[in-house]
């Protein structure tokens, strides 16, 4: 069992295939401190999401464009520093399909939105009111 | 509190002879197959060596098997549809509209979710590992679970026949009508749960064979050398992995409107119904390429194979594959154009799926080149793939038509759309699954299936199918909605007519083919693929012998170049023996089989008659029972078992002398 | 084939027709070296099913974003939350997430005790999150904006309970594994399961960071 790991320990650190969530540098101290970074950037981006959802400091209409900017970048923070998903050549299945999933997520989101906004405009009463808030009967 | 829920007597349909006189003759059908087994003794066997069993060809063949039963099924559905519009002209037939609804649900959703995929899935599962020249899947006990997850939906599914009854809303539960409000029966839940239960399955054998494609080749198999099976198998599975998880969460939503009162998809509060058009079709299109896919890999394999040629256009085929991968995820809104997203979406989604069939072209085009000037074999995989070839340009055409938003405002929801649908589906999937079987049997048996019976199956069924449904566009055009249970515009009347005689048609071929399967068995020895490569193949799974060793391969094959077997072929026809060298054997280790996905099943099965019948006792005792098994199987010690190199040995230099001999003797 | 190996050998940028000699990658599994090891097969088909319940997940937002402005005259996003709760919630999560990432060093390292020991304060603060949410949604019906309230409620219910059940899971998985580490100790596969619930954990701690930017902040402040 043992010669099992020291043989996936050798694929890391030659640079071979990783899995996600593997540290590549499987050292303690190494891991340790990437964890705590992801943790305070982590933290960081946390506290301004919530700062930002408060402040009157920004342009009203920006505020939803900001806090979905954070959030990606604490997404990305997390993949990084927790799930360990780089960019490295070992990391290719890996990375793909990572972009795949994303891929189809945004289809899923976006084109639902898009085509109900959609739908939703052509339910309205051809007077041209608008349609009502609750959705009810 | 009652005991048991919602189930009572009156859930036994004794006043309706049909589903109860079926039912009866399929329950004393499988009591007497369980009896046969104890009787003969066999049941030990078919325990520890089926139902257990962890081998990735064993569960492609049991996958296989349980599509062929249920095509039995769904075709006794479709015939008594294509009858009762024969005879409703003017009359309500001989099926009153309740189960007349109840049958065409059950037929789509079986064909679809218990034919069609358990099909396409058994013939990746048993034909990838040893195409890529690996010993098993990437987890072999999930597969094994995968199977009888599947299964289990199945089992629900043909339980609604006796207790209870089925849904009467379509193969898809479009909502209001499937809402509580509108369908207070148990028929929807019956839906719900098997899909729920199956797709959980097949969601786990998706990523068991992308893990397996992705990370589990023999050395040398780079992605430009792997056989054009795997990689229609690849893409798939990613996307049963990204569509499958789709239709969980919306059939969860559909779920909790029916049992908690919540407000997705209702009328009122705020409910929005169209949300479950669009998000059950982000599943539903990605599906038709799910199944599409794998099936034009096997052309691939059937084509290349029987025109003794090398598929032309390789690379492209790739690229194609792959477009439809991505492309199929950009298409769904073609499914309800109808519904009033308006012009600009409409002609977005209109495009894409206009666009959808370039790729498809690409490959009639590359199988087309790829029988030119090759030494074609007329055998009966190779007359499905022509069959297909011609029909299902067709289909594709009359999907173009469709694709186009102005035509399918008048087209949709009417015949010509059903037999549209079919004209794809049935040459693109189920050609391919008959041709896929009469190619692969050999290697899973040691023994071809009678190619007489084959060619005349092959006939009845292609000519039932254009009897049956070129006459649907006919109606569709002359205006007839789908799904009439009687009707009284007397010019459908005739037409109705041929497609009845096509249906029997198509009857006498699934006849043929059980006759086929029966007098194969009876003359298997003069059958008998002695030497493991009887149709002359291309790829890593003719190396093997037939059936395979359950480690496939004594040393994993190491690949050099495109069509991996083909090259170490020739040089063995050339010096009239094999080439390779006797390799050093060593002890392997395989997975040890495991009850646990029949465990787990029988759980699920559990879980989902509690839910159905609302037995809330019996579905804690299902999640506990379920639970336990997993720990059970996680405690234990013992993965995997050792075949000892005598062993390995014994059978491959067995092999290797069948094969020597064969080649001495020129039949390679 | 076997001709543009000669071209590709040159060239490591060389796009298209490449062969064995020529493919930039050596790893296992990319097919030059045979099949991955064991711990990569187990964790990359972890991760493929991370990213369906990526996908499972998106089809809940999707919804929660096409409902909820459909509140049937019952209360909007920003009547109802409490953002106190919301970031204690926040808070335990990613701390778990962090003490989950020191839990798998110390399993690297095989010493049992530090490693049970994070493997329960992850549990403990995992427990706190669905002890918190629990809570909110047990006010939420208690005041009647349960999710038979509205459209809007039935997606906030769903797509946030959804999550909690995860958790749930998570809880549940953790807990065996505990169990399991305990009696049979750093064994391959049980790390193999560990790193699985890993990442299955640090996934969770992604989709909730959607659910409070989304859910909570923009439809408090929107």
């Amino acid at each position: 069992m043992t010669d099992h790991h020291s043989e996936d320990i050798a694929h890391r650190v030659e640079g071979g295939d990783v899995a996600p969530g593997d540290v590549i540098h499987g050292e303690f101290t190494a891991g340790w401190r990437t964890y705590v970074l992801g943790l305070a950037i982590a933290i960081g981006l946390t506290i301004a999401s919530f700062w930002v959802a408060q402040t009157h400091l920004i342009y009203g209409p920006a505020i939803d464009m900001a806090l979905a900017t954070l959030a990606v970048a604490q997404m990305g923070i997390h993949l990084i520093f927790f799930l360990h998903i780089t960019t490295g050549p070992d990391n290719t299945n890996n990375v793909l399909a990572l972009a795949f999933g994303i891929l189809v997520v945004f289809l899923v989101i976006f084109g639902s939105i898009w085509i109900m906004i959609h739908m939703n405009q052509s339910m309205m009463p051809p007077t041209g009111m608008p349609a009502p808030q609750s959705g009810g009967m | 509190m009652k005991l048991l829920g919602k189930l009572d007597w009156s859930a036994i349909p004794f006043d309706q002879p049909i589903p109860l006189a079926a039912g009866a003759l399929v329950i004393v059908v499988i009591l007497g197959v369980v009896a046969l087994i104890f009787a003969k003794g066999w049941a030990p066997y078919i325990w520890n060596e089926w139902i257990c069993s962890v081998d990735h060809k064993r569960i492609g063949v049991m996958y296989c098997s349980l599509a062929m039963v249920m095509l039995v099924r769904g075709f006794i559905d479709a015939l008594m549809m294509r009858t009762q519009q024969s005879v409703a002209f003017h009359s309500g037939g001989y099926l009153p509209p309740e189960h007349y609804d109840q049958i065409f649900s059950a037929h789509g959703t079986i064909m679809i979710f218990f034919v069609a995929m358990p099909f396409v899935i058994g013939l990746m599962n048993f034909v990838v590992p040893l195409q890529l020249g690996v010993r098993d899947v990437a987890f072999p006990t999930l597969n094994s679970v995968a199977l009888w997850l599947t299964a289990a939906g199945v089992l629900l599914v043909n339980m609604s026949l006796v207790v209870g009854e089925f849904s009467r809303v379509g193969w898809l539960p479009y909502p209001p009508l499937s809402e509580l409000t509108y369908s207070p029966g148990v028929g929807v839940d019956y839906y719900c749960w098997a899909l729920e239960i199956s797709g959980i399955g097949t969601l786990a054998g998706g990523i068991n064979l992308v893990t397996t494609i992705l990370k589990m080749r023999a050395p040398g198999l780079s992605y430009t050398r792997m056989p054009i099976f795997c990689w229609t198998a690849l893409a798939s599975n990613l996307m049963i992995i990204a569509a499958f998880p789709v239709l969980t969460a919306t059939l969860a939503m559909l779920l909790l409107d029916r049992y908690l009162g919540f407000h997705f998809f209702t009328n009122t509060m705020g409910g929005n119904q169209m949300m479950f058009m669009n998000l059950i079709w982000i599943w539903g299109h990605p599906e038709v390429y799910i199944l599409v896919l794998p099936a034009f890999g096997v052309y691939s394999e059937v084509v290349s194979t029987f025109s003794g040629k090398p598929l032309f256009g390789y690379r492209s085929m790739i690229v194609a594959t792959m477009a439809i991968c991505i492309i199929s995820f950009l298409v769904w809104l073609h499914h309800f154009f109808t519904m009033g997203p308006g012009g600009d979406v409409n002609g977005v989604f209109g495009i894409a799926s206009m666009i959808i069939a370039v790729p498809t072209g690409v490959k009639i085009f590359n199988w087309l080149f790829t029988m030119y000037g090759g030494t074609v074999r007329f055998r009966v995989p190779m007359l499905w793939s022509i069959a297909f070839m011609i029909t299902f340009v067709i289909g594709g055409m009359t999907g173009v038509m469709l694709a186009i938003p102005p035509a399918d405002f008048i087209l949709h929801n009417n015949l010509f759309l059903v037999a549209h649908f079919h004209n794809v589906i049935i040459p693109g999937v189920l050609f391919a699954a008959f041709a896929g079987y009469v190619y692969w049997f050999p290697k899973a048996f040691g023994f071809k299936l009678d190619e007489g019976w084959g060619k005349a199956a092959f006939w009845f069924w292609v000519i039932g199918f254009y009897l049956a449904f070129m006459p649907l566009y006919v109606m569709g055009l002359e205006g007839m909605p789908r799904r009439m249970q009687s009707y009284d515009v007397p010019q459908w009347q005739p037409w109705a007519h041929v497609a009845t005689v096509g249906a029997l048609s198509i009857m006498c071929g699934i006849a043929c083919m059980v006759i086929q399967l029966v007098v194969s068995i009876r003359n298997r020895e003069q059958l008998r693929d002695d030497y493991g490569d009887p149709w002359d193949g291309r790829t890593l799974e003719w190396i093997t012998p037939s059936p395979p060793p359950e480690f496939n391969f004594a040393v994993m094959p190491n690949v050099t170049g495109e069509e991996a077997y083909w090259g170490l072929k020739e040089a063995a026809r050339e010096q009239q023996r094999i080439t390779r060298p006797v390799p050093e054997y060593e002890d392997l280790e395989m997975p040890r089989n495991s009850p646990t996905g029949f465990v787990c099943a029988f759980f699920a099965v559990m879980m989902g008659f509690a839910l159905i019948w609302h037995i809330w006792w019996l579905l804690v005792l299902g999640f506990i029972g379920a639970y336990a098994t997993l720990v059970v199987f996680a405690w234990r010690d013992l993965h995997e078992r050792i075949i000892p190199k005598e062993e390995v040995a014994r059978i491959d230099l067995e092999n290797r002398a069948r094969r020597n001999l064969a080649l001495q003797e020129g039949r390679v | 084939m076997t001709a543009t190996d000669a071209h590709a050998d040159h060239d490591p940028h060389h796009i298209g027709h490449r062969g064995a000699a020529g493919y930039h990658s050596m790893a296992v599994g990319h097919g030059e070296g045979g099949p991955a090891s064991k711990r990569i097969i187990v964790g990359y088909g972890f991760w493929i099913f991370l990213l369906s319940d990526f996908v499972m997940f998106s089809a809940f937002f999707a919804t929660y974003a096409v409902l909820k402005d459909r509140t049937a005259g019952g209360p909007g996003a920003h009547q109802l939350f409490n953002m106190t709760d919301i970031a204690l919630e926040t808070g335990a999560l990613l701390l778990s997430s962090f003490t989950c990432g020191l839990m798998s060093l110390e399993m690297d390292r095989k010493r049992l005790w530090p490693t049970e020991a994070w493997m329960l304060v992850t549990g403990l603060l995992g427990f706190l999150f669905v002890f918190l949410e629990g809570r909110e949604f047990a006010h939420l019906v208690s005041i009647g904006d349960g999710p038979q309230r509205s459209g809007f409620l039935t997606a906030f219910f769903t797509l946030v309970g959804c999550h909690g059940m995860h958790v749930s899971i998570g809880l549940l998985w953790l807990g065996t594994m505990m169990a399991q580490v305990y009696f049979k100790g750093f064994r391959q596969d049980i790390q193999f399961r560990v790193l699985c619930f890993s990442l299955f954990w640090h996934a969770l701690d992604i989709i909730w960071v959607a659910i409070f930017t989304l859910v909570y902040l923009i439809g408090v402040h929107g």
